[in-house]
């Protein structure tokens, strides 16, 4: 394990750091007092609506006072709330903490998914079994150790679930790479356990109930500021857990498009520091949100619910029996680093030199020269490269999605289904009541068919089996999908009666199978409308 | 580097030099990349290397959409991040008609790629008359580029976000400009060819929708207003087309009469199936083929135009890949 990346030394620099993004974003301000107004409506507005009188009354006296204050005054109304937003927003790195997490990662997991954690549930906790036998890291492992190396790296691997976060940094340990900071949501620092963990392994919190543009701008550059300085970081460029189990086919960013602005920003010092872009998937057996999620995508109420406060996750006894079963199986998670690409969606070699299709070097500073040839940043610019970084890592998703017993048993039931019923409405699909039991021998051979169709390609280097689903064939698999669902959620996915098998969530059976939609073997009613762009 | 911008124009026929001229003409310093040599006295410097267009900072492609995959596989390695790339192609590549734009992004480093279109004719670019370009790109400096490089008092740029919608704008008005010429040479009267054009318009829009463009490109100069202006561009190569198909002589002898190669022809079969696969409802296109491929009388599309049942109203094209 490295001890010589920057989150190491991140204690003594975050002062600095805090500073720097105060600046920076005062520097940004055109109209102090239009971004004034839009965070003193915002925050009223939400502030209104819950209970909190003191901060409330904070932002209704600036609202009044704002009139009587010259634009100098203003200006420093915006640098303090800046500044308190800076603070808010930046986190902490305890070497001793990250030790001491390392070892106890299963509890920390444990934890990281349950807000309301005490200390006695966490001594309960620690008898969990090791994760290191379940979880599985593969891929360009060895490159990207090398790459951490040579410039800032930027993990960008697919959300499933509130686990994400914690099981990615135990991968990078296990892959013998030094952790990475990462913002998590505000609501993850509410219990204690969690928070001194989170706290120590350097999550900065992102607070999505605020809305207003400062917010969003001192979080820009915290992260721009960050990356620049060599610090590893982690995000996950769907925005929110995918509620279908799909794998994500369009990414907003956010806040990973702060990493082509960070290159941008080194080169125009003239101190180059390259970033490198690492797409990756975390792929789980079962997901402990499984039901949730998909009922939320049913109900197409991902808007209305972005922030799910509610679900399986926050139950601490559920979250302790899912681990401890999860924990028991082959491949229960599995880690899969894509190919590093620089913010250029170019590939890179062992040296962090970037290359073009045919793999010959190319200069990424190439880039940023505008017409001038003159080393420029460029926001509108630099947005597009964003857009088109995003389809590079959503094709890089395609490729490295480790297919699992569950999601080819799901799809092959899914199928079986569709054909039964003769349509592909899953509406209708999700209602009808399945009018005879498939026959294990059917759904054994289904499957093993429908290995053969993703054995071709993964040959071709467009999905990856996991080595159970390689191995195996229809009956073994269909046996380990049972077992993994087995007691992994409040209803059974598939239930076998008489040597037929029932399905006993339709729910379940499309979101496990929603894996495979993007690969044109399975029911597929998540593909994108097209519009111009990635948006 | 000098203040002006420099501008290779790869591609020495008609198409490349008018355009080479017109950004000359705007006080751009350009090089002809090409085996033929520029017109006589145009101040174009002429470099018959491919990798000479390296050079300039604003490359502009204007070879046959057959041999674009070619050029920029011998160009790409030549080519870094810092190169802006147009292409003035009027085609769409392969079976999944794929756009220029995208075999630029296979084939080269360069991600700042951008296409030119609308309603200009060679003979206007060639005289310096007053004409209108559209230019399409999602980079907004490629549009203040190629604004810079090309744009004068007898030029001027309308500029689109929308490359995916322009570039299959280009291509669908010059096959839509074949049946303009059919309408004129059967003397069809102003109603009709309105609404020819308004429908052909938007069975376009159904297409280049269904491809990832924006209706309103389609809708816009580079659509509506270049297949407009085809309606008075006698001399334009696919109007020259169809009024030859439209007069009874054969595909062969038509394309002989233009002198030119018409891309749309090629367009044509491969079109069919890609709206079959993809749901959208061509009847005008498939009128066209019939006149153009199976050779049908071009009267009939006049008569297809009248009879062709109307799906309840029309609607506008539904955001889908179909």
């Amino acid at each position: 394990m490295r001890r010589d990346a920057p989150i190491f030394r991140f204690n003594d620099a975050r002062g600095a750091i805090e500073d720097e993004v105060v600046r920076r974003v005062m520097e940004r301000v055109g109209d102090p007092t239009a971004l004034l107004e839009d965070a003193i409506y915002n925050e009223v507005r939400r502030l209104s609506a819950s209970d909190s009188e003191g901060e409330l009354a904070r932002w209704r006296s600036l609202a009044r006072r704002l009139r009587t204050l010259d634009p100098d005054a203003r200006r420093r109304e915006v640098q303090a709330i800046a500044r308190e937003h800076a603070h808010d927003v930046s986190g902490n790195f305890d070497p001793r903490v990250f030790a001491l997490a390392t070892r106890l990662m299963p509890p920390v997991l444990g934890a990281l998914v349950a807000p309301k954690a005490t200390f006695t549930s966490l001594r309960r906790l620690l008898d969990a079994r090791a994760l290191a036998d379940r979880v599985t890291v593969e891929g360009h492992t060895r490159q990207v150790a090398r790459l951490v190396e040579k410039g800032t790296v930027v993990y960008v691997p697919t959300h499933l679930s509130n686990m994400d976060s914690i099981v990615f940094g135990y991968a990078l340990d296990l892959a013998g790479l030094p952790p990475a900071t990462y913002g998590a949501g505000k609501n993850l620092f509410t219990n204690p356990v969690l928070s001194f963990f989170m706290h120590n392994l350097g999550a900065y919190k992102v607070d999505r109930r605020l809305r207003h543009a400062l917010y969003k701008d001192v979080l820009k550059v915290y992260s721009c500021v960050l990356i620049e300085q060599g610090y590893h970081s982690l995000f996950f460029p769907g925005g929110t857990r995918s509620r279908s189990g799909g794998v994500e086919r369009r990414l907003k960013l956010g806040l990973a498009g702060t990493g082509v602005e960070a290159f941008a920003r080194t080169a125009q010092r003239g101190q180059a520091k390259k970033v490198f872009f690492v797409p990756s998937t975390i792929n789980y057996l079962v997901t402990l949100e499984a039901q949730t999620l998909i009922g939320d995508f049913l109900q197409d109420a991902g808007k209305a619910r972005f922030i799910i406060d509610d679900d399986e996750s926050s139950r601490i006894e559920k979250v302790v029996a899912f681990s401890n079963k999860m924990l028991k199986h082959n491949e229960a998670v599995v880690i899969r680093f894509g190919e590093p690409v620089d913010p250029f969606g170019n590939r890179v070699d062992d040296e962090g030199n970037s290359l073009d299709a045919r793999g010959n070097p190319i200069d990424p500073l190439s880039y940023l020269k505008n017409r001038r040839g003159e080393l420029v940043v460029d926001a509108d610019r630099d947005a597009q490269y964003t857009r088109e970084l995003g389809e590079v890592i959503c094709d890089a998703y395609l490729r490295h999605t480790v297919i699992l017993p569950t999601h080819l048993i799901a799809a092959a039931m899914m199928n079986r289904l569709r054909e039964d019923a003769g349509t592909s409405d899953i509406f209708t699909l999700l209602r009808v009541r399945q009018k005879v039991g498939v026959p294990w021998s059917q759904l054994a051979t289904d499957a093993t068919r429908l290995r053969d169709a993703l054995r071709e390609q993964e040959l071709r280097g467009r999905v990856v089996l996991g080595p159970t689903v390689r191995e195996g064939n229809g009956d073994t698999l269909l046996a380990e999908a049972l077992r993994a669902w087995q007691g992994s959620h409040r209803s059974p996915v598939l239930e076998e009666v008489n040597g037929e098998l029932w399905i006993g969530d339709a729910t379940l059976v499309f979101y496990y199978q929603n894996r495979l939609a993007a690969h044109g073997v399975a029911l597929d009613v998540l593909a994108p409308r097209r519009e111009r762009g990635a948006a | 580097m000098s203040d002006r911008l420099t501008v290779a124009v790869v591609g020495g026929g008609p198409w490349g030099q008018a355009l080479a001229l017109a950004a000359r003409r705007a006080g751009s310093e350009v090089t002809l990349v090409s085996r033929r040599a520029p017109p006589e006295g145009s101040e174009l410097k002429h470099e018959v290397e491919l990798g000479a267009a390296a050079a300039s900072r604003l490359i502009l492609l204007a070879v046959p959409s057959s041999s674009a995959s070619e050029v920029l596989q011998a160009l790409g390695p030549r080519l870094d991040g810092g190169h802006f790339l147009l292409h003035g192609i009027r085609g769409l590549v392969g079976d999944e008609l794929a756009p220029i734009s995208s075999l630029v992004r296979a084939h080269t480093p360069v991600r700042r790629i951008g296409a030119l279109g609308g309603p200009v004719l060679v003979d206007e670019l060639r005289a310096g008359t007053p004409s209108v370009m559209v230019v399409g790109s999602h980079f907004q400096e490629v549009l203040d580029a190629s604004r810079e490089a090309f744009e004068h008092d007898a030029l001027r740029l309308y500029m689109t976000r929308d490359l995916t919608g322009l570039e299959w704008a280009s291509a669908l008005t010059a096959l839509l400009s074949i049946a303009e010429g059919f309408a004129l040479a059967s003397r069809a009267g102003p109603g009709i060819i309105a609404a020819f054009t308004t429908r052909a318009v938007h069975e376009a829009a159904r297409i280049a929708v269904a491809a990832g463009g924006e209706q309103s490109t389609l809708l816009g100069l580079a659509g509506l207003g270049d297949l407009l202006a085809a309606v008075n561009q006698p001399g334009r190569p696919e109007v020259i087309l169809g009024s030859a198909l439209a007069s009874g002589l054969s595909l062969d002898e038509a394309r002989a009469r233009v002198g030119l190669r018409v891309e749309a022809i090629e367009l044509l079969p491969r079109l069919l199936p890609w709206a079959e696969a993809h749901k959208v409802r061509i009847p005008i296109v498939s009128a066209i083929a019939d006149a153009v491929l199976k050779g049908a009388p071009p009267q009939s599309l006049i008569r297809r135009l009248m009879t062709e049942p109307q799906s309840s109203a029309d609607r506008a094209p539904r955001n889908s890949a179909g």
